[in-house]
Parts: structure tokens; sequence; C-alpha cells
């Protein structure tokens, strides 16, 4: 089995161990017993038979159980005189027949799960509660066939039920982290109503292509890109963009995938393929994310490897150690409370629930997360570098000013807008935009160098645009007398046939959050750095404006990759905020590196956390969750830990007896779930004013 | 023995609350394609389920308060009686339509949780299946059940408690197969397309409310008469004249 397929149930990737079942007839995976339980229990609604089958063997189970219960209490509270010899061994045979039918009905799916493991060649907590079971089952068995009286029935009974109940309730506490992953996971497996030739179908999403007509009915979840061609609504689309506010849709108007359609009914005409669309490409990402382990995790992991053989070494000595100085049953008692009091699940729950919901909480705002190791990463870092352009500013500079030398000032705009066109750079794409009127077309042969410029053929002729340096180390022959250009703008020089005739003047404009953001990170105590590859005089004016003491202008892309390793040896690990092809590097060199959206693909695929467009306001709060995280998993860890070691000592010395044991550990499970889950609403109470307002929609 | 019979009788007539929720189950859980008997040992089988679950409860309780007093007779015990009376008295006056708002209450979120999975469990063919349905729908917060476990918890013991439980569990065995049977005829007159007529007739029999609600009053009564010996056991002098209860 594929072990990056994701669990049915708690969407998780099933892992090596998963466990393949058919479900209403159709084929899930599954990460746990737990999940598989739980996801017939919820999902169980049509009539087939399988659907209920695994509650039926809870509820048969607890039947059977509450018998044994019944029939040992009797026998313990001395219902049965010391003269009823024979009725206490008849009760003592009812107890073997109904044990052995519960072994069947609840110790089957440990047993089987402890058995694929050991084909794999691994313990698992399976194992522990297999070997402990089966032990007590066998010695009481054993006990009634030589007619003796030291029955522990009950005890292997209440073992198996409440790790049973366990697992379920574990399986449930998984699925709550992993519900605001829901529609970003969904995005592969989504169906779409199409309208054809026979009427309105449900296909795949992936089998949508461009121009296919999709209806969309109010509530539902869009899962095409597409143009509006019938119907009002309005669209949230902030597991997109991270904007709260809904966005009114009309007749000709762009509907995203992955977007929620409002109150009204929706007909769409699909502009890029159903498998294209940015919407898959992150729950792509996502389910990516979710695979890779964090270092954390990882390290956990590993302990957990160590940790069951360690527990099945512990209760044999424990058995030997006690047979010597006990009667065996208690021996045996006390060797059964070390192999069910011991909680690696507790262990291996920790840092998964916490960084599955930081992950979800995360993309519930249109916040991309590389893997749950980057969570831990920034809950490190200690300073901070910004790009300016995108980041801090709007990212979509205007062209101001034209001036031409020796050629006129829209020849100029169309040698330049037709060699922007060919470029995703934020001042291509201004200057592209202001020479559309020109209409020269794309320019073809067209070379980028990241941070520096682009040259093609333009209007038939050798063209170049960009930095004066550029120019310069193009040896193209540079006029010096340019006019004035207005203060503190970028200018990017135009040229053909080896001589420089034009130079544009573009400025950019901060954002409106850009000064509540650098006071945020101030005010967590990071240093900031300003790098841009823009002139000094437009990023001195930057940062003056936002009080960044830091900065540097004039940066290639490999100066701003040494400018950062200077910032990271002088203040620790730097997270580098970029946007644009020419941060690629950057960002890729930082500890984490953080895409702002719209960013160029090559930024993107070295990118640790993508923003959405326009969103580094919500940066601090990236920072905030990270270090949320962080200190749950912590705090669950030493939590897990601590208890394993009282409740593991407190067993092997014969102070536990194993039923209280095995309520400790379900208990252990519960804590470390709730207390992950909780993590959650410590976030939510401190998210920032648009996302508690998504928060309270989706909660509507 | 005399107590045993006012607590099926309880039972008997406290049934008609549970066929708001236990019955819809009991109702739904339907026929058995293999013919008569097969029919009546599914529902025989949830029933058994059922009380068995009421069974264990019993003996828990029993023996729970055996823990607390340490024995069946002493100050202890006799605290221990005067509160489950108390309790009684208070499900038992709640039931009399004197407190409205216990005796009408909704199962919580675990209930609903528990009422929800249950639901499923009604249409899966098998004999699991209707055992494993009566088993957890004894589990299901019940105030009638809550009353008699705060009596079986003053009853001295695991195996008298079971008794108590057991007892009440009869009591409820009419009116639960009773619901099965309404819940047949119902279906089969849906076959027939008579359903408008023989649905009404039968929700007059079994639900009306004025029914229901008379019937969940005298149960009352007989849990506050219930709740008053059993405060009596723990407050009177021990030869007052009740051995005969």
């Amino acid at each position: 089995m594929n072990p990056a397929a994701s669990c049915s149930h708690c969407l998780l990737p099933v892992g090596r161990l998963g466990q393949q079942r058919e479900v209403n007839g159709e084929p899930h995976a599954f990460c746990c017993y737990g999940c598989c339980l739980a996801y017939q229990v919820h999902h169980g609604e049509r009539e087939e038979p399988q659907a209920a089958l695994l509650l039926i063997r809870i509820g048969a189970g607890a039947f059977l159980a509450m018998n044994i219960m019944l029939f040992t209490l009797l026998m313990y509270s001395g219902t049965f005189g010391a003269a009823d010899d024979a009725a206490v061994h008849l009760v003592h045979w009812v107890l073997w027949i109904l044990a052995s039918a519960l072994m069947a009905v609840l110790g089957g799916p440990f047993i089987a799960g402890a058995w694929r493991a050991a084909l794999a060649g691994q313990v698992t907590s399976d194992t522990l509660v297999s070997v402990g079971s089966l032990a007590a089952y066998g010695y009481s068995a054993w006990q009634v066939w030589s007619g003796s009286g030291a029955v522990y029935f009950d005890t292997v009974t209440m073992v198996l039920l409440l790790f049973t109940l366990g697992r379920y309730l574990e399986a449930l506490g998984r699925v709550r982290a992993a519900r605001s992953l829901a529609p970003m996971l969904a995005a592969e497996r989504a169906e779409v109503r199409v309208m054809g030739e026979s009427g309105e179908a449900l296909r795949p999403v992936c089998e949508v292509g461009p121009g296919a007509l999709v209806r969309i009915l109010p509530g539902e979840r869009i899962a095409v890109d597409g143009v509006v061609l019938e119907g009002r609504s309005e669209c949230d689309e902030s597991v997109l963009t991270g904007q709260a506010q809904p966005q009114a849709k009309a007749p000709g108007l762009h509907v995203h995938a992955g977007s929620l359609n409002g109150a009204g009914q929706l007909l769409v005409r699909a502009s890029a393929a159903g498998g294209a669309t940015r919407w898959v490409q992150m729950s792509r990402r996502v389910r990516e994310a979710l695979a890779r382990k964090s270092l954390l995790g990882q390290t956990v992991d590993r302990l957990a490897a160590v940790f069951v053989p360690a527990v099945l070494l512990l209760a044999a000595g424990v058995l030997w150690y006690w047979s010597a100085r006990a009667p065996f049953d208690e021996a045996l008692l006390t060797a059964l409370a070390v192999l069910v009091v011991a909680c690696p699940c507790s262990l291996g729950l920790a840092a998964p629930l916490s960084t599955t919901l930081g992950i979800g909480l995360a993309a519930q705002r249109g916040i991309l997360l590389r893997s749950g190791g980057v969570l831990e990463k920034l809950a490190r870092i200690k300073a901070i570098a910004l790009d300016k352009t995108g980041t801090l500013t709007e990212g979509r500079p205007q062209v101001l000013q034209v001036a031409a030398h020796g050629a006129t000032e829209s020849e100029v705009l169309a040698h330049a807008a037709s060699l922007a066109s060919a470029s995703g750079h934020p001042l291509a794409r201004a200057i592209a935009a202001a020479g559309r009127a020109a209409s020269a077309g794309v320019a073809r042969e067209v070379q980028a160098i990241p941070g520096a410029g682009l040259t093609g053929r333009a209007c038939g002729r050798p063209a170049a645009l960009g930095s004066a340096a550029f120019m310069t180390a193009q040896s193209w022959q540079m006029p010096a007398d340019w006019p004035a250009s207005p203060e503190g703008c970028t200018l990017v020089y135009a040229g053909w046939e080896g001589r420089v005739r034009g130079r544009i003047a573009l400025s950019d404009r901060l954002l409106p959050d850009a000064a509540a953001l650098v006071r945020a990170l101030r005010e967590r105590g990071l240093p900031l750095l300003l790098l841009s590859g823009d002139r000094e005089a437009a990023v001195a004016r930057a940062a003056t404006a936002l009080g960044i003491a830091a900065w540097r202008s004039e940066l290639m892309p490999e100066d701003k990759v040494g400018a950062l390793r200077d910032w990271t040896r002088r203040h620790g690990p730097t997270a580098m905020v970029g946007d644009g092809l020419n941060d690629g590097p950057v960002l890729a060199a930082a500890e984490v590196g953080i895409a702002v959206g719209g960013a160029a693909d090559l930024a993107r695929e070295s990118a640790d956390v993508v923003l959405p467009e326009r969103a580094s306001r919500q940066l601090p709060w990236v920072l905030h969750l990270a270090a949320h995280v962080r200190a749950s998993i912590r705090a669950n860890l030493a939590w897990a830990l601590g208890y394993n070691v009282v409740a593991l000592t407190l067993a092997a010395c014969g102070l536990l007896q194993p039923i209280f044991a095995a309520g400790l550990m379900a208990g252990s499970s519960l804590v470390v779930v709730g207390r992950s889950l909780n993590a959650r609403r410590g976030v939510e109470a401190t998210a920032p004013p648009a996302a508690a307002a998504v928060e309270s929609v989706a909660a509507g | 023995m005399l107590e045993y019979l006012l607590i099926s009788l309880a039972g008997l007539a406290g049934s008609m609350h549970c066929v708001g929720m236990c019955g819809g189950f009991a109702c739904i859980l339907g026929r058995d394609r293999r013919g008569r008997a097969a029919t009546l040992a599914r529902h025989l089988t949830y029933n058994l389920g059922r009380v068995t679950t009421y069974c264990f409860l019993g003996a828990a309780a029993g023996a729970l308060g055996v823990m607390m007093s340490g024995g069946v007779t002493g100050l202890a015990q006799r605290t221990l009686a005067a509160g489950s009376g108390l309790l009684m008295l208070y499900f038992g006056l709640q039931f009399l339509g004197l407190w409205r708002d216990a005796a009408r209450s909704v199962p919580g979120p675990g209930g609903e949780a528990l009422a929800g999975a249950l639901r499923q469990l009604v249409r899966a063919p098998g004999v699991g299946a209707p055992l494993a349905l009566g088993a957890l729908n004894g589990f299901l917060p019940c105030p009638l059940v809550y009353a008699f476990l705060a009596q079986a918890v003053a009853s001295g013991g695991s195996l008298p408690g079971v008794l108590v439980m057991a007892a009440f569990g009869l009591g409820t065995f009419p009116a639960m197969l009773a619901m099965g049977g309404v819940g047949l005829w119902l279906r089969r007159g849906a076959e027939r397309g008579g359903v408008v007529v023989v649905s009404a007739s039968a929700g007059a029999l079994l639900a009306r409310p004025d029914w229901r609600q008379m019937s969940v009053r005298i149960a009352g009564g007989f849990i506050v008469l219930l709740g008053v010996i059993t405060l009596a056991r723990g407050v009177l002098p021990m030869d007052a004249h009740l051995h005969g209860l």
C-alpha cells in the first residue's frame, strides 16, 4: 500500500502500517484501527452491512464485557459462599467462554495489527496490548482448566475495552485537528456538476477541461477556475487570499477554485483544466507538508521505536523479578500493568496533532507551510530580512515618467513593453501595462537575468531593458544627460541596437499595512533588515518611512544571499520574506524562506512559507502560531514522558492494578489529544481581525 | 419481594417515557426476513442487551455502595440509604411534574453522539447488531435509570443491585416489545397503503401525550414511594416495621 495515501478518516498520510478496508463498497485507506472505527461510525448512514460492523464489534464487546464484569463483581462480593465451590467453578467456565468470545471480538483487531507490524519487523502499541491480554487470558484459561481459583478475565476484558475506546476517541481527536484542512485536501477529490448535451452530470474535477460549463449551487465550494456566465453571488475566497470579505460575483467576473459560493447559483465556464487550478496545487502542497515529518517528529519517532521494545523487556524483567518473590499470578498482573500503562501513543501523538493543527489553521487563511518542521524553525528564528518590493510596497509600481533620448517616448515604451511582457517581475508588469496602448506584441528570444534585466528581439531589433548597471554590463552606450526624475523612483533603461534610448521612472507605494507589520515584528524583538535590488534612494526612502535602521540597496540576488548570511552571523537564524523572481536564491538560503503570494514560481519552490498576495501583514500571526505550536508540542512531550516514567515505575513496583493501568493509559492519550486541540483555541483567540472574521463566517 | 414488584411496576409505567427515545430504536429495529420467530428473537436480543447493561450498572452501583459504606449495616449504610432515598425522591418528583426540567432532559453532546451512532446500528442485519444496539442503548442518559441506580447503590451489595436493575429492566420489557410490534404493524400498514389510518391509530395507542403523561406520573409515584422506603431505611430506627419490604 502506498504510505503517502491519505487516511479516509483523518486525512493524514496512512504510513507504512496503514490498512485497506472496504466501506460502503468503496476502497478506503486508514492510518489506524481507531480511524477505521470512527470512519465507520460517522459514514455508515448507507444501508450497507459493513457500515456498522465495527460499531457492532464495540457493542457486542461491551455486552460480553459487562457480563464478565457482572459475574466477577458478584464473585468478589461473596455472593457465592465458600461452600459453593461447584458454583464458583461453573462461573469460571462461563467467564472463560465469555472471555474467549471477547478476545475474538475486541482483541482480534489488536492481534491482527501486532501481526502486521511483526511481519514488517516492528513492534507497536498493538504488540503491547496483544502480548499483555493474551498472556493474562492464557494464564486464566489454564487456571480454569486446572480447577484453580485465580482467574483474571475481568482484567483482560477491561484492558481491551478501554484500549478500543481509547483508539476511537484518539481518532476523533485527529479528525478535529485536521478538520480545518478539509477544504484544502478535498480539492483533488472534488466533484463538479458539468452541463453537457445529455444534461447535468457529476464528474471528478480532474476530468474537467477548459470550456466546460459548470453549475455551482449555493453554499458549494467552487472547484474550477472560470468566468461567470449567469447568476450573481458572493464568494468567500479566504482559503486563497486570506481575506474574509466575500467578493461579489456577477456575469463576466472570474471565480476561483477553492472559494466558497454564497447564496446565489452560478453558471460558470471553466477557464483552465480542473486539475491545474491554484487550489489543486495548494492541496497537493498541503498533503506533501503533512507527509513530511518534522525534525522533532522524527526524533519522537526514533524514541517511540525504542520505547516499545524497551517496555516489552521491562515487562519481562518485572515478571522474572516478581515471580521469584511473589505468587506467579501477582507477578503476571504486575507485568501486565507495565505493558498496558506504557503509552507510546501519547508520545507519537504529541507532535503530529499540533503540527497538523498548525498547518490547518494556516491553510484556512490561505497560508501554505512546506512542512511541520517549518513551524519549528519559525519558532526559533531570531531576525528577519525583508525584501522591499511586493512585501512592504504594493509590488505594483506605476510608470510615472518616460524620458527618450534619440527616439520618441512611444517608441521607447513599445520596445520596453514588448520585452517586459515576457517577464513576471513587478516592474516589467508595470511597464507592460503602461505600454499596452502601443500594442507592440511580445518580444522573441527573451532572456532574463534575475535582478538585472531582459534582452531579446523587440519590434524586430535586438533590444534590452534593465538597470543602469545591466546596460553598462551589456556595454551598451549610455547617454549622460537625462532630465531629472521624480524623487525615490526606480529607473529602468530601455534601448535597442546597442544604444540606450529611453529611461522609464517607476514608483511603488508602501502597502497600507507595512508600518503595522514592521511595528509588530519589532515588538517581537526581531532585528529587521531591508534588502532590495532597488536604487539606493528608493530603498532609503522606504526604510526611513518604516523606521527600519538596517537596509541594503542595489543588490544582485547573490549579494542578497551574502547580506543575509552576514545578518544571520550577527543575529542568529533569519527568516527572509520576499517576492519575485530575484528572491529565489535568498529565500532558499534563509533559515525560513517566506514568499508573499503572486510570487513567481521559482520563489514558491524555494519558499518554506507562502503568504497570499499582499498579505504580508499576516506574518506576525504566523510567527505567533509557530511559537504556539512549538510550546504545545514541548508541553505535550514533557507530559507524555513524565507520565510514562511515573506510570511505568509505579506499575513495575506492583503498585498499579492492570485495569487502572489501562484506564490511565487511555486517559493519558486523551489528555494529549485534548491539550493539542486546546492549543487551537489559544491561537484563534489571538488571530488577526480579518482571520477572526473568517472563523465566525465558517462557524455561522 | 414486594420491593422488586414495585420496581417492575415503576419500570412498566415509566417505560412510556422510554417510548420517546429508546422506543424509536425498538420501533425501527424492524422485522427479520426469516420469519416471525426470527423477528421476535431480534427484539428479544435487543432487550437482552439493554437489560444486561442495566444489570451491569446495578452490580457496579451495588458494589460501589458497599465500598462506600463498608457493609450492609451501620451508620454509613444508613447515611447512604438516606442519600439514595433523597435522590430518588428528587427524580420521582420530577416525573410527577413538580420539576419539569430534568425529566425532559435531552442527551448532552456525548449522549447525542451515542444516539447518532446507534441509529446506524438499527438497520444492520445479523445477531450482533441488535445486541450491540441494546447494550449501548442502555448507556443513554435517562432519569429513570438514574433513579433506580440510586436505589441500587443503597441496596447493600452487588446481587441486590443487579436484582433492582433487572426488575426495572423486566418492567420495561412489555412496552419495548410492544413498540417493536407497533413498528412492524406500521410497516405492514405502509405496505398495504393504509399508512395514515394505521399510524394515526398506533400513535394514538402508545404515544398519546395524555396517556404518556399519565403513565409517567404513575411511574413517578412508584419512584417516590420507593424513595420514601429507601429514605426510611436510613432515617427510621432499625426495628421499624419495614421488614416485609
